[in-house]
């Protein structure tokens, strides 16, 4: 199976046909689930759809070790490469590599100002250039709103949009007024996007809480 | 001589470079009473850490060969072989885990869990190695011992439990509560020697109890009997000791220590930890093959009554001769046995059997199972096993890493060629990741290794040790030729000439292929003779020695053969292997032939206002910078660079960062040169030739 076929395989076309261009540049999208439903799988495949595309992505993890995210990527094109049969899967993996830059922080030292002072690093020496940012681990608790229009404001700047994820607890499934969950309604405002990942036995329900739903199901 | 092995303890002390291992095992040496004053590793006295007896390593304050010693605390017998800590050395840890039952994880408090303790970690695991850890330099600015626990759960896997906490912190820290006694230690006299006990803090109390909790319940998991003696609320020291040992054991728990060697804090605790918590010879399952039963699995017993299987792990080129270090896993080893080396089959008797502290020996009647000691005038290589005449087992043989760089040396005269010729005969023995071999076409003698530090201390050591005057050539990097698409031959071998002829014709293909060489045969109707199959394999596979493009070693080429000729009276071994070289070369010159470059794995630890700068001298390098890991004021850069553009790194990366980051490096991966690279090697090559 070539490239373009994995990149048919994505789990967002169902939302929008073509899922790399769900956000606009400085758009931002939210996956929400509970813990162990599947919220960093869905944003490898997001991941990987992009770099299948050729597309730069900033891979930014909070908590974690550069050797956990990096397993986490061989984890998922390894399944996907024993599900599809690909034999090319090396020479797949030396392609997107030079696109993908991981960078993970401490929870309790990351701060917009930071991650704008190691975005500059990598942009003022033209080492690289993100197109997409995938912010996984933000605790949304303890962010205020403040600091997260910063952030769109500098996703603005650098021209991508970025996808985050959310960890809802069972306490959250309490339909909302507007059926966003309470983690993220303060806030829902500067989501452009957000999708809800709901266990229903072997299968993971992918449901479009806010956002443009195509019609035609692929 | 102590003869009860459950009272042996073989360990190692690994790692990062600058956790302050050396100092730890000097101070160990000290209060065990093998040495009566201390000696810092770039100590005011010029005397040095007894563990760095080589020059070389007292000037560099670097440890590279893991001298073995041993000692005495509280009536256990500890064997402690001290290893080096930069990642070009590995070859040392990995030869010393192999050996030792048990490991000691020494993390530096300010530093935490750095690169090189993840490479020793990940050694340790290969080898089962149970392990203690303990963090050091907890009197430095900017020590946080339960940050490195932390770490030591999220980026190695382990259940890190804290055994201690300490009392103040940084310029502060004056000794550690002992969670298991409930007492706070304080390290009194002038080299730390005293042990005063005395009641908790107050303002620590409270926390003491917390994390005395959580050490319960994490040892609890291990044993049934403190199980019910934590809900009883009647836990007694020996009984969570045992639990916390059987944890240990199966690699399950991670007793973490506290302290500061350089400041004579917490190495006692830490000792009597050795012979709490560490396995004795009996607790860790060792096993041989058979060589006379189909290499099948025997089960050693540390039984000094059994037919004795040995290990010679470690050489060295001592002032009387070749010092061998061996470890004992059955039976006795005595002076004046006869006994078998089971690779060479060749018998041995034994002369002097001594025991080894740094450079001084002892000398001793035996060794019996369990413990390590060293041999004198043995002829072995590192790796061989010993046995009793009447079996013949084999250790199973230990990893080893390919070399990825080399050198050429040229001795300044015939003097200077014989004594080198000495050293590396001596230097290869002992070390197998090091190599020397003479280049044919040139004349060069090579010197090929595992980094670019690797090598040069080993020049380093030729010139000191053996007075041998060499001088070196620019380091050369171990490039690889491959093919990168399918491509066929068919070549007729004819010399028919009057006289003896040679005929063979051979027709297939070759493919890029994951395996360095494979060879398939799907020629029917005996289109050549079956007995010549294996001459062809051999042809091809010799063509695979030097390809064609820059004369580099070729990989990753699949040959099917399908078709071929032979001829009654002039086919012959010959013959085709001179047919299928040629073939080789036939369908190597459409395979589109590509240079492949090996690229190191790289880590940079760096102050993070430096990261920016790291990270442009890397990409500079061609590096890839595959991910950044920012830790507060620590940055850890990843990155994969190709070994030409790393020569010479150290420094740049010194005088960027004002001395305070380090690197290290391992070998990753193969990888196609880019087509500015591979034309300079070409012309390069041209240049080479033309002179």
């Amino acid at each position: 199976m070539s490239e373009n076929n994995l990149i048919l395989k994505n789990p967002l076309k169902f939302i929008k046909e073509d899922a790399g261009h769900l956000l606009a540049d400085g758009q931002f999208g939210a996956i929400l689930a509970r813990a162990g439903e599947g919220k960093t799988s869905f944003l490898m495949h997001l991941a990987l759809d992009n770099l299948l595309r050729g597309k730069n992505v900033l891979h930014i993890c909070l908590g974690q070790p550069i050797k956990k995210v990096c397993l986490w990527y061989e984890e998922v094109l390894h399944r996907i490469s024993d599900q599809y049969e690909l034999n090319n899967t090396n020479v797949m993996w030396e392609m997107i590599l030079p696109h993908r830059f991981i960078m993970t922080f401490n929870i309790e030292d990351f701060s917009v100002k930071r991650l704008e002072e190691r975005l500059n690093d990598l942009t003022e020496q033209g080492i690289f250039f993100p197109q997409i940012v995938l912010l996984d681990g933000l605790p949304f608790d303890k962010t205020e709103q403040a600091s997260l229009s910063k952030l769109k404001a500098l996703a603005k700047e650098h021209g991508f949009p970025a996808w985050f994820t959310l960890m809802t607890h069972r306490e959250n499934n309490i339909e909302q007024p507007d059926d966003i969950p309470s983690p993220i309604s303060h806030i829902s405002d500067l989501f452009e996007v957000i999708v809800r990942l709901r266990p229903a036995g072997r299968e993971i329900n992918v449901q479009l809480i806010k956002g443009q739903k195509v019609d035609k199901v692929p | 001589m102590n003869r009860d092995p459950a009272k042996v303890r073989n360990i190692g002390i690994s790692a990062h470079i600058d956790a302050g291992k050396t100092t730890l095992t000097e101070r160990i040496l000290f209060y065990t009473q093998r040495i009566h004053a201390i000696h810092d590793v770039k100590g005011k006295d010029g005397v040095g850490a007894t563990m760095d007896f080589m020059e070389l390593e007292k000037e560099r304050g670097i440890t590279i060969t893991s001298a073995a010693t041993y000692c005495e605390w509280k009536g256990y017998e500890i064997n402690i072989i001290d290893t080096p800590g930069h990642v070009d050395f590995t070859i040392e840890v990995e030869r010393a885990l192999r050996v030792l039952d048990g490991g000691v994880l020494v993390l530096c408090s300010v530093g935490g869990v750095q690169s090189q303790s993840i490479t020793v970690d990940r050694q340790m695991s290969r080898y089962k190695v149970p392990c203690i850890a303990f963090i050091n330099k907890c009197d430095r600015s900017g020590a946080n011992p339960f940050r490195v626990i932390e770490q030591l759960r999220e980026k190695l896997n382990h259940n890190a439990i804290a055994m201690q906490i300490p009392i103040g912190l940084e310029s502060d820290f004056q000794g550690v509560v002992d969670l298991i006694s409930m007492k706070a230690m304080y390290f009194d006299g002038p080299s730390g020697e005293q042990i005063r006990l005395e009641e908790i803090p107050q303002g620590l109390r409270a926390e003491a109890e917390a994390r005395r909790e959580s050490l319960i319940d994490a040892a609890s998991m291990f044993s049934d009997e403190l199980m019910e003696a934590a809900l009883d609320e009647k836990v007694t020291a020996d009984v969570l000791i045992d639990a916390i040992r059987n944890g240990t054991l199966a690699r399950g728990l991670t007793p973490v220590f506290i302290g500061s060697a350089y400041k004579n804090k917490g190495v006692q605790p830490l000792l009597d930890a050795v012979t709490h918590y560490l396995p004795q010879p009996m607790d860790i399952e060792n096993f041989a093959l058979d060589m006379e039963n189909e290499e099948a699995e025997k089960k050693l017993e540390t039984d000094f009554s059994k037919p004795l299987v040995a290990l010679a792990f470690k050489l060295e080129e001592g002032r009387y001769g070749q010092l061998t270090y061996i470890r004992v896993y059955q039976g006795t080893l005595s002076k004046g046995d006869t006994i078998v080396n089971s690779r060479t089959g060749k018998k041995v008797r034994i002369g002097r059997v001594v025991h080894m502290h740094a450079d001084q020996m002892e000398e001793i009647g035996s060794i019996p199972a369990g413990y390590i000691g060293a041999l004198f005038g043995v002829d072995c290589a590192s790796g061989d096993t010993f046995t009793s005449p009447e079996i013949r087992y084999s250790m199973t043989s230990m990893y080893i890493p390919e070399p990825v760089i080399s050198l050429a040396i040229v001795p300044m005269d015939n003097k200077a060629q014989v004594k080198m010729s000495k050293a590396l005969s001596r230097f290869t023995k002992e070390d197998p990741t090091f190599r020397a071999y003479v280049n044919h076409e040139t004349g060069d003698t090579i010197i090929s290794g595992m980094g670019e530090l690797h090598l040069e201390i080993y020049v380093e050591r030729m010139r000191r040790e053996y007075s041998a005057d060499v001088t070196t050539g620019m380091p050369q990097v171990a490039y690889r030729e491959t093919i990168t698409r399918q491509a066929e031959f068919n070549y007729t071998h004819k010399k028919q000439t009057g006289g003896a002829g040679q005929f063979g014709r051979v027709a297939g293909y070759m493919e890029p292929v994951k395996d360095e060489f494979v060879f398939e045969n799907r020629i029917v109707g005996g289109a050549i003779p079956t007995e010549f199959i294996s001459s062809c394999e051999k042809g091809f596979k010799k063509s695979m020695e030097k390809g064609q493009l820059l004369g580099f070693p070729v990989t990753g080429v699949k040959i099917v053969i399908n078709d071929g000729q032979s001829h009654p009276v002039d086919s012959s071994d010959m013959a085709f292997r001179a047919a299928s070289r040629l073939a080789f070369l036939e369908g190597y010159r459409k395979a589109r032939p590509v240079i492949l470059e090996p690229i190191m794995k790289v880590a940079v630890e760096t102050p993070t206002e430096f990261q920016g700068a790291v990270m442009g001298s890397l990409n500079q390098r061609r590096g890839m910078i595959l991910g950044t890991q920012d830790e507060g004021n620590i940055s850890v850069i990843e990155a994969e660079v190709p070994l030409a553009e790393m020569f010479g790194y150290s420094t740049i990366l010194r005088s960027g960062t004002q001395g305070k980051a380090q690197f290290t490096m391992e070998f990753s991966t193969y990888r196609q040169a880019p087509k500015n690279v591979t034309d300079e090697l070409i012309k390069k090559a041209a240049e080479g030739k033309k002179r």
